[in-house]
């Protein structure tokens, strides 16, 4: 009996030790993950004082509306085309600053490249305000080139705020895969290059045939983090078009958002969250694969 | 000894509720008011009130405007909800579906009061659903700033008075440079998405027009069809300043303090922003435009109780200090605004400047009206119409077509 107390106890200790971040992890993840699948099988919550539990029509509702799935599509286009355009803009950079320059150069371009990653999205946000207005930056560099007789309303023309939302989110969201592939750069072996210049090989041969395989591991793993964060984003998008014009820029974020604190539909909103819950958490399992295989 | 312990026990529980007893009720103010006020006129207000009322404490929460109407809805769902509130009109019949208001009849009808009910500013007092909910702190009408260089420069010596001339001025003033517009129209999505509120409500109001017939919604109809009329022709001339559906109420401010505008409507307050941001801008304010109706959105800082509050009368007895001719008078000169009590009034000419004396005419003179209070969901409704008159002014429908539509869309939020 002794000898068992004295293996439970040892067996025991390090959960004792887990126990108290268990317990912090569970309730704020857990308690917050059932109170919304809990409000979206009622009829309304919060604003309502004794709602009516309503079962999956909440879901029934989200399906058939053309308002659902226009922000489904948007965030698939604003999704891809943001990891797009960070995989792209990232993998660039990374090659630039990792060039063999002066080290004081390459550190202060790295350093300055690395900047739109610590703004706040709200400074984003203003910021390209500023530069996209009729009046701004942009505008007026395009007309002095000569490429626009008019100035072009970038936020509020239902045909570019898509196109200038992704152009805000490839500039906020680049640093961090320059940075992973910054890293992962560093530990390709110098051999691999120099057996491929001696087989004569120029800058796009060894990117293509040695840097990218190298790094696949690497880019498919950021690319699937970026992907899970860039497909719930919502302060960079609410700051910078609201959603508009009309709902040419409305996400599943910006929805949820919208049916909660504009509508008050708290259980509608739920509905919606549960939704990028589950397509969010789809994505996580690929990337827990994804690691557990590198592994 | 039973006894003994007795007594004993009664004696210490006497003793330790004895504090509690003694001890000042706490009253919570959630406002934005002091967030547009940065020199700490409300925390001298609140310190002064309690020095007035020892038995009570007044505990100052302040936040954006943006943000004060989602906080109330959660902090009530929680059951944490501030006992006075900062409101403001439109929230009124969103906020009473939901059971957030305790209704002021019984508080407003007391004898002790600081203020006479019928010295209020009327619009908020109006009662829906057979109750008042909210009494006003103060309150401006909606106006139209004019920058006089830009008029002067077009070529016309005083502001314009009719659309007609509006159209005339702003038109002329675009016309002067690149980047300089005759007005702006803040029609953006972004939140809180209000720009038809701040500039189409008062042109309409101006022709005669309303949006509601009683709690019902009444959009599609003639006098709304030609005001977005009236903005739709402003737009194709080029009057109105270049973005429009990318336009805050902020970005137009800016602009116009900046002097790049000629003409921005927004409510009077605006106008101390205005004076102390650019004092070199040749300033002044006008009624908006009208076509031969006074009458004007009235708008103002209100304030409520909270239905769940345990403290009511102490929240009842801060807003009677509020409601004070006196007190009144320093929060309508502090936010440069008129005052809730007109009580006040004469308190508030004193020393009042140029844009304060008009906006008190265009208030004593003029018919106010605030139709988005009897709105169910205020904040819904004017994103509507903001998405509907954005695809109005780039030339996807008409007005006939963007009013209908707004109509339709408001018929189904309201269920």
């Amino acid at each position: 009996m002794t000898t068992m107390l004295r293996q439970m106890t040892t067996r025991g200790t390090p959960y004792l030790f887990l126990l108290p971040g268990l317990v912090i992890l569970g309730a704020l993840l857990s308690v917050p993950l059932y109170k919304v699948v809990e409000y979206s099988l009622y009829d309304n919550v919060i604003v309502e004082r004794n709602p009516t539990f309503v079962g999956l029509a909440n879901y029934t509702n989200l399906m058939t509306d053309p308002g659902y799935w226009s922000a489904g599509f948007n965030t698939v286009v604003f999704t891809v085309g943001s990891v797009l355009g960070h995989m792209i803009v990232g993998i660039g950079l990374a090659l630039l600053v990792n060039a063999d320059i002066a080290p004081r150069a390459r550190t202060f371009f790295r350093s300055m490249l690395i900047l739109p990653w610590i703004f706040t999205a709200v400074v984003v946000a203003l910021n390209w305000q500023l530069l996209l207005n009729p009046f701004g930056l942009i505008n007026y560099m395009l007309q002095w080139m000569g490429l626009t007789s008019e100035p072009l309303d970038w936020l509020g023309d239902p045909d570019l705020a898509m196109w200038s939302l992704l152009l805000i989110s490839t500039w906020r969201g680049y640093p961090f895969i320059m940075v992973s592939f910054l890293s992962g750069l560093q530990t390709v072996p110098r051999e691999l290059y120099e057996a491929a210049e001696i087989d004569g090989a120029g800058f796009w041969h060894k990117f293509w045939h040695v840097t990218l395989p190298q790094l696949k591991p690497v880019i498919f793993g950021v690319a699937l983090l970026d992907l899970i964060w860039t497909f719930q984003l919502f302060p960079l998008v609410w700051l910078s078009t609201g959603g508009g014009p009309g709902r040419a820029t409305e996400v599943l974020s910006t929805l949820t958002f919208r049916l909660a604190f504009v509508d008050f539909q708290f259980s509608q909103a739920a509905t919606v969250a549960v939704s990028i819950l589950i397509i969010s958490a789809a994505f996580t399992l690929l990337y827990l694969r994804n690691e557990a295989r590198r592994l | 000894m039973i006894k003994t312990r007795f007594t004993a026990l009664a004696l210490a529980a006497a003793t330790a509720l004895t504090p509690l007893a003694a001890q000042a009720a706490e009253i919570e103010w959630l406002q934005w008011f002091a967030a547009e006020n940065t020199d700490g006129f409300y925390d001298e207000l609140v310190a002064d009130f309690e020095a007035k009322h020892p038995d009570i404490t007044v505990k100052l929460v302040t936040q954006p405007f943006g943000k004060v109407r989602e906080s109330i809805v959660t902090d009530n769902a929680i059951g944490v909800g501030s006992d006075v509130l900062g409101l403001n009109m439109p929230w009124t019949k969103e906020f009473l579906d939901i059971g957030i208001l305790e209704p002021l009849d019984e508080y407003l009808a007391r004898d002790d009061n600081s203020f006479a009910t019928s010295d209020l500013v009327e619009a908020p007092l109006g009662k829906i659903d057979g109750h008042t909910w909210m009494v006003p702190l103060n309150a401006f009408p909606f106006v139209m700033h004019v920058n006089m260089g830009l008029v002067r420069q077009a070529g016309f010596d005083a502001p314009p008075a009719t659309w007609e001339e509006l159209a005339e001025q702003a038109g002329a003033i675009s016309a002067l440079e690149d980047g300089i517009s005759g007005i702006g129209m803040p029609f953006s999505s972004q939140p809180p998405s209000n720009g038809p509120i701040l500039t189409f409500l008062p042109l309409l109001y101006a022709h005669g027009g309303r949006i509601m017939a009683d709690t019902t919604p009444n959009f599609d109809n003639p006098e709304v069809v030609a005001t977005l009329q009236f903005l739709k022709d402003m737009n194709d001339a080029g009057a109105i300043a270049p973005g429009a559906a990318s336009r805050t109420g902020g970005v137009d401010l800016e602009e116009f303090i900046a002097g790049r505008t000629g003409f921005m409507i927004s409510p009077g307050v605006h106008s101390s922003s205005i004076t102390s941001r650019n004092p070199e801008l040749e300033y002044t304010l006008v009624r908006v435009p009208t076509n031969g109706e006074t009458a004007y959105r009235v708008h103002g800082w209100e304030i409520g109780i909270a239905a769940d509050s345990p403290n009511k009368d102490a929240a009842w007895t801060f807003v009677n200090y509020l409601l004070s001719p006196e007190v009144n008078a320093r929060a309508a000169k502090a936010a440069n605004a008129l005052p809730g009590n007109l009580a006040a009034l004469d308190a508030v000419r004193e020393g009042a400047d140029e844009t304060l004396l008009k906006q008190m005419e265009i208030l004593s003179g003029d018919t106010p009206v605030e139709e988005m209070r009897q709105s169910p969901k205020a904040a819904a409704s004017w994103s509507v119409m903001t998405e509907e008159i954005q695809a109005m002014l780039r030339g996807d429908q008409s007005p006939e077509e963007a009013a209908a539509a707004v109509q339709a869309r408001w018929l189904d939020l309201a269920g």
